[in-house]
Order: C-alpha cells, then sequence, then structure tokens
C-alpha cells in the first residue's frame, strides 16, 4: 500500500478542516459537543459526536491575532483578567458562537476532565448552567500517583459513564467495533507520533517545535479519526527522511539543543523562530512528548481492552506527578536528547504547569550543569509581553550558550 | 467573652505548640474539604493553615508572583519556621494553586507527612463508594502517625463533635443581625473554629450563644461580605463602617459554607463522611450554582442586608469565575453588589476605598 501523501493528507486535519468538520457535522444533524481537551476523543469519534475544543480554538485564535474580540467578550461579562487566557477567550468563543474561522453551531451536549486543571470543573459548569447544556463531568480525582489500578479503574467507570450520558442525551449508539477501529486509529496516531518525538534524538533533530506545535492539533482534536493516523504516519516519514538528509530549523545548523517547559507562546510562536535564527533548536518538551499521544506503560493501545486503555492513558497526567518524578523525566531527556539549555515558560494562565518549575531548575541544575532561561507571559494573551524584550532575553541566552561552548573547546 | 474568640485566633499558633508540648498532634489543613472529623477521630487536632498578615512572608514564599496571597503568605509562614509545629498537612482540592502547593512542600519535606485528599469532583453512588474507600486509606495512614487507629465509634463521636460546632455556627449566623455584636468579632467567632480544638471552640460557642446581649441595629445600609482572606474581610469591614455601613452577615469558606450541612450520622461513619463531603461543602465548580446565589441571597434576607462585597484575593482565579456566574444571577435579582478584587497587603487594599465607598453611598 503506498504511503499516504502528507500534503493532500494534511489538508484534512488542519485547523480550518477541523472547523468546517464542525459545520457539515451539525448541518448533518449529528451532536456537537463542548469539550475540554483531556477527555478520550475516540469514544466521541466512535459514537458520531462531533466535539468543538474551546482550548484548541483559544490557541489558535491566540496564533493567528485574533483572540482580542473574545477577550473582550469575557471582559464584559465580568471575568477578571487573573483568570486563563483559555477559559477567557474559549468562553469569548461561546458568547459570540464564533470562531477565528467564522460562526459555530449550537452546541447540544457538554463533557469535560475535572483534574488536568480544577478550572475545567468550573469553566465547565458554567457552560451547563449559562447554556443550559447536558454536561457530563470525567471525574479524576487529585492525585500523585496516576498509575494506581483502582484510580485507572475509576476512570474507566467515568468512560462507561460518558457513553451512557452521549446515549442518554442525543440519539448516538455506541458501536464497538467502531470503538475498536476508532481505539486502532488513535493508536497508530500516537504511535508515529512518539516515533517522531524518538527522531529528535538524532543530530541535528530535524524538526522545528513550531512547527510541532501546529502539527499537534489532529492529536487533540482528531483522534479516532483515520485521517489523523495517515498524517502521523506520513509527518513521520517525512521526519525520517529529513534526519536522514540532516535537515534542521536551526540556521547554520544545530549549534544548540534545547528544552522548552510548557505550552508554546501561541500568541508570539516566532520567539522559536528566535531561537532557531541563532543555531538553536528544541529537541524535547514535556508538552509535546508526554502530554499527548500514546501515554500508556507500553506505549501502544491495548486494541482488546478499549476502555481500559484508554482510562491508562488519560489518567497519565503529567500535572499529577511528583515533582521529583517530573525531574526523573528531564533528567532522562536531557541525557538522551545530548541538551545544552533549558527554556523554561512561567505561564501566569497555566497554574498547574507552572508551579514548581521553580523546584525543578533546582534539581536540575544541581545535577546538570545547564543554563536557564526563564520566560514569565501567558499562553494565548499578549497584554503585558515584549517582542523586543524576549529577543534580548533570547541573544542574551544564546550568549551564554555559546559562552560555555568557547570554554568547552578551549578545555 | 467575645475577646476570647478573637484571642483563640490570633494566638493560635501558641495555643498549638502548647498542644503539642502535652503530647498532641497536630495537623494542619489546607483548607475547607479536608475531613478534619477525619483527624479528630485518629486523636489529632486538626487547623486551618490560614494567613497572617505579614508582608515579610510573601517576601519569603519565593513563590510565583501570579500566585494567590494566601499561597505565598502560607510558604512564607513556612519558611519563617511560624508553622514548625505542624505534624502533618492534610491538602483537599479547591483550586489548582491550593493543590500544587502540595507539590512543593513534599519537595522541601516542609512537614514530617503531607497527604492528598482524592476528593471525587462528584456525588453519585461510584464517587462516594470511591471516596469511603479513600477516607478510609487516609485513615490507616493518619491513624499510623498519631498510634490512634480510627475506629467507627470514634469516628462516629468526632462527627458529632464538629456537627455540634456546625448547628452551634448555624445559630450563632441567625442570632447575629440582631445581636449586640461588631461585625469583626463576628468574623473571629467562626475564625478561631478554624484553629481551636472543636471542643473548645463548642464550648466556647454554647456560652456566647446563652450570653449574647441584644443590641441596637446597625447603621444603614446593611452589608453582607463574601470573602476568603481572613485579614483582608477585617480591612474591608473597617471600610464599610468607615462610610457608615454595617457588616451584618457574612459568608467565608468556612463559616455559613462549612457550617451549612451536617455530616450525616448513620451508617458506616466513612460512608457518611464521604456523603457529607462530596459537593456540600461550597467550593466553586463542586457546588451548584444555584443553590450557592441562592443562599447568599436568603442570607442576606434574613440578616436585612441591602448589598453584597464580594471579595476576590487577587490570582484567585476559582473565585474569579465563580463571581463571573453569580454575577448573572444577582444581575437578574437586582442584587445590588460589589466585586473586589485585590492583593492581600494593606496599599492593595487601601486602594478599594473610593470603590467601596461609593458603593455605600448607592445603597443610602
Amino acid at each position: 500500500m503506498a504511503e499516504p501523501d502528507l500534503k493532500s493528507i494534511q489538508k484534512k486535519v488542519s485547523a480550518g478542516a477541523s472547523y468546517r468538520k464542525i459545520v457539515a457535522a451539525a448541518e448533518a444533524g449529528a451532536p456537537i459537543c463542548v469539550a475540554s481537551a483531556g477527555i478520550p476523543n475516540e469514544v466521541m469519534h466512535a459514537m458520531g459526536v462531533c466535539p468543538i475544543y474551546p482550548e484548541s480554538l483559544a490557541a489558535i485564535s491566540a496564533g493567528i491575532g485574533k483572540a482580542g474580540e473574545f477577550f473582550d467578550e469575557s471582559r464584559a461579562h465580568g471575568l477578571s483578567n487573573i483568570i486563563c487566557s483559555y477559559t477567557r477567550c474559549g468562553l469569548g468563543i461561546c458568547w459570540a458562537s464564533k470562531t477565528a474561522f467564522g460562526s459555530i453551531p449550537r452546541p447540544n451536549i457538554a463533557i469535560t476532565d475535572v483534574n488536568i486543571c480544577c478550572l475545567h470543573l468550573t469553566w465547565w459548569a458554567y457552560l451547563e448552567d449559562h447554556f443550559t447544556l447536558p454536561t457530563f463531568y470525567m471525574d479524576m480525582p487529585a492525585t500523585t500517583d496516576p498509575g494506581a489500578p483502582e484510580y485507572i479503574d475509576y476512570y474507566e467507570t467515568q468512560i462507561r459513564e460518558m457513553v451512557a450520558f452521549v446515549e442518554r442525551t442525543t440519539s448516538c449508539r455506541l458501536d464497538m467495533d467502531r470503538l475498536h477501529q476508532s481505539v486502532r486509529s488513535s493508536d497508530l496516531a500516537g504511535y508515529y507520533w512518539k516515533q517522531m518525538m524518538a527522531l529528535r534524538r538524532h543530530r541535528p533533530s530535524p524538526m522545528s517545535f513550531r512547527a510541532l506545535a501546529g502539527q499537534i492539533l489532529p492529536l487533540v482534536t482528531a483522534l479516532g479519526d483515520q485521517d489523523a493516523a495517515d498524517f502521523y504516519e506520513a509527518l513521520y516519514h517525512q521526519y525520517l527522511a529529513d534526519a536522514k538528509e540532516g535537515k534542521t530549523p536551526a540556521q547554520g545548523g544545530e549549534t544548540y539543543r534545547l528544552i522548552w517547559d510548557g505550552i508554546p507562546i501561541w500568541h508570539h510562536l516566532q520567539v522559536i523562530n528566535a531561537f532557531e535564527e541563532k543555531g538553536a533548536n528544541f529537541v524535547w518538551e514535556p508538552y509535546t512528548s508526554l502530554n499527548w499521544g500514546n501515554k500508556t506503560s507500553t506505549g501502544r493501545l491495548d486494541l482488546d481492552r478499549p476502555f481500559h486503555t484508554l482510562a491508562e492513558k488519560y489518567t497519565n497526567v503529567w500535572n499529577n506527578k511528583p515533582i521529583a518524578k517530573r525531574f526523573e523525566y528531564f533528567d532522562q531527556a536531557i541525557r538522551e536528547y545530548e541538551v545544552d539549555g533549558l527554556v523554561m515558560f512561567s505561564n501566569r494562565s497555566c497554574r498547574p504547569m507552572s508551579i514548581g518549575q521553580h523546584e525543578l531548575v533546582q534539581l536540575i541544575t544541581e545535577r546538570h550543569d545547564l543554563p536557564v532561561l526563564i520566560f514569565e507571559g501567558d499562553q494565548a494573551d499578549p497584554e503585558g509581553f515584549s517582542w523586543a524584550d524576549a529577543r534580548t532575553r533570547v541573544d542574551g541566552f544564546i550568549e551564554v550558550l555559546e559562552g560555555r561552548k568557547q570554554r568547552g573547546r578551549q578545555r | 467573652m467575645i475577646a476570647r474568640f478573637r484571642e483563640r485566633f490570633e494566638l493560635r499558633h501558641d495555643r498549638a505548640r502548647a498542644l503539642k508540648r502535652q503530647g498532641t498532634k497536630i495537623i494542619g489543613c489546607f483548607y475547607g474539604l479536608a475531613p478534619k472529623e477525619l483527624v479528630h477521630a485518629a486523636g489529632m487536632v486538626p487547623v486551618q493553615l490560614v494567613e497572617d498578615r505579614d508582608a515579610r512572608y510573601e517576601a519569603k514564599s519565593g513563590l510565583l508572583p501570579f500566585l494567590c496571597g494566601m499561597s505565598k503568605n502560607l510558604a512564607g509562614q513556612i519558611a519563617a519556621n511560624v508553622l514548625d509545629y505542624v505534624d502533618g498537612v492534610m491538602v483537599s482540592t479547591v483550586c489548582d494553586t491550593n493543590r500544587h502547593m502540595l507539590d512543593i512542600w513534599v519537595h522541601q519535606r516542609a512537614f514530617p507527612n503531607q497527604w492528598l485528599v482524592r476528593a471525587p469532583a462528584k456525588d453519585d453512588e461510584g464517587a462516594i463508594n470511591y471516596f469511603t474507600n479513600e477516607l478510609r486509606r487516609l485513615a490507616g495512614e493518619l491513624g499510623a502517625v498519631s498510634g490512634t487507629p480510627v475506629t467507627d465509634d470514634g469516628l462516629r463521636k468526632s462527627i458529632a463533635l464538629f456537627n455540634e460546632n456546625r448547628a452551634l455556627l448555624r445559630r450563632f449566623y441567625d442570632a447575629r443581625p440582631t445581636a449586640g455584636l461588631s461585625a469583626e468579632d463576628a468574623v473571629y467567632v467562626f475564625a478561631s473554629a478554624l484553629t481551636s480544638p472543636v471542643e473548645e471552640h463548642n464550648a466556647l460557642m454554647r456560652e456566647l450563644l446563652a450570653s449574647l446581649p441584644p443590641g441596637a441595629p446597625g447603621s444603614d445600609p446593611k452589608l453582607m461580605l463574601s470573602a476568603l482572606n481572613i485579614p483582608m474581610a477585617v480591612d474591608v469591614i473597617r471600610m464599610a463602617e468607615k462610610y457608615g455601613a454595617t457588616v451584618v452577615t457574612d459568608d467565608f469558606t468556612h463559616n455559613a459554607r462549612y457550617g451549612s450541612t451536617a455530616v450525616p450520622a448513620d451508617g458506616d461513619p466513612f460512608r457518611a463522611l464521604a456523603r457529607g463531603y462530596l459537593r456540600t461543602v461550597p467550593a466553586p465548580g463542586l457546588y451548584s450554582f444555584e443553590d450557592r446565589a441562592a443562599r447568599i441571597r436568603d442570607a442576606m434576607e434574613r440578616a436585612g442586608a441591602r448589598g453584597l462585597i464580594y471579595l476576590i484575593q487577587l490570582y484567585c482565579d476559582a473565585y474569579a469565575l465563580e463571581y463571573a456566574i453569580l454575577k448573572e444571577r444577582f444581575d437578574r435579582w437586582k442584587l445590588p453588589h460589589l466585586r473586589l478584587e485585590a492583593e492581600a497587603t494593606p496599599s492593595s487594599i487601601e486602594q478599594l476605598n473610593v470603590r467601596v465607598q461609593s458603593f455605600v453611598e448607592s445603597l443610602v
């Protein structure tokens, strides 16, 4: 069988395509669900429910400079600026009933997780309350041991209850054959994503974090869809070829290999390019490597136990791991990816991702003599962000890296 | 009489250290959803970790600038060894900051023992079963620390004591609008409940309720205050009074809310405790907004309050979002309300002066 053509398949899973799918699904009478990014998309896909992801839409809006009107909308509704910018922008999108691409159909139901971020609970409770939407909460108590069997079992019951909720509130029914197909597609998408991440060990790494920040979208919005699996398979082969040819986004060759911690700065993704212009390339991020894909112990989904395997995957939440465990991941990545420095994005919108960064840096710098650059800002709201200041910081950091390289050569 | 509540709150660290010298173990609760009955049944004293008005603590915290003052203040207290008497801390999730402070405390080994309460967000049978098992796990670990195993009978007695405390607080809030008691003093009546042994607070409450003097009605307009941070709330009460208003009732995480619902006393006490905590303690997202808004409205009606001040600590996103939801109902009901958002520092609060003054004047 011929490998899927990357360009043609990319068009099927782009942000614009995902918007058009929502519109088409609503026209065809499929239920529209306002969903948070941490719930099993595979099940919704198998049931024929079409999700709208406010967080993704907020990131996309910020990425193309069209989030302003949604922030204005949220201010008009009494939302303080201290609230997460995804929440403000996402609610703005719901109030305005439109996205950066055009108007969106009225949703029929809502489903959220309650653990990745506590605000999800209140945010979806607001949607339930304000838009009188039947809403389901995928319960996942706070924990420091997400791999505990009873914890995974509890979430498995939540997935089954989610199915019951969808069947109760829509005309959709779960077909187990479709669920198996959906999990199979998701597994392949996750598998190829993982393979792509592994390619970044290659010197030079062929990938740009900026490109990955966009390419991650189908892992959030389209898991279960065969198009997503085809896309990642084609993308993997493209990057494999690039790696063999020694391609790199780092200009003048890959001189420095870096880690980025945190969500991308969607409103100023060019920060990543600023590093690349100076020969620095991001080769590992918890966001890309640990937050998405097949987060099971085997790295694959167990097709014979679809509910259980999804429970294992979705309960494996980075933020629920103690700082010592998070450090182990960094420690391993620093060694395996031969990292020269760290960039930590201290994100005022995302407290779960930012609390503990300082302690993590302490542990990392105790074991590895690496320079660390800390950016403070917001993932989607550009207010207070200075591009000139960011560039100065990048330049200064590169000078530090260069100084270290030179001292290393002299030794 | 009333001064004894204030004294118990203000001297809470000294009193806790005195208890510790007598051999009692002290467990810090962070914050309102930690099941204190379980700590009590293990023979230890649960105390709420609350903020101190001391700017040095925030400077010492080493936390990110965009975290709430309460977490920064507590982190500073730990750094300054103020909480040296705490044998363990029990964190129950209300917001991302409070939940992830535990990660830092574990990393710092800030306390000899740390527990995260793995509480579901729902209250259906599956959630109650899960939480019942979780409470049994916690009870086992608490008993191992104290040397006093948590038994069914012991837990029933502890539930009864805390239910009595809730009932006494409810009676107090019913009596408060017509009692000769200042709003500031009233804050310490419940605040001391957070930091005192429950037996001691119950005895004080019984004494207070038996001797509560009738008072002259306060000056108009009468207000209700909804808040989280105790020192900030006291500042705002003084500010409102300066402009001629009287705060006749209040709504903190732990008085009207904590005291609002008794834990069931029947059947398996662990299961009863699970039922008593899941979605019954008003916290953003974990409680019906309809009920929450209605409770505020009803409390205002009972107390004769004409306006509500909803005080949010800066960077407290949980309550900031809750406000936006409640606001829709307040607006629909034409319930006069003022949202204030400030840091828990005197200079930040001082900037609220004009807003409080104009709100009070708008109600006259």
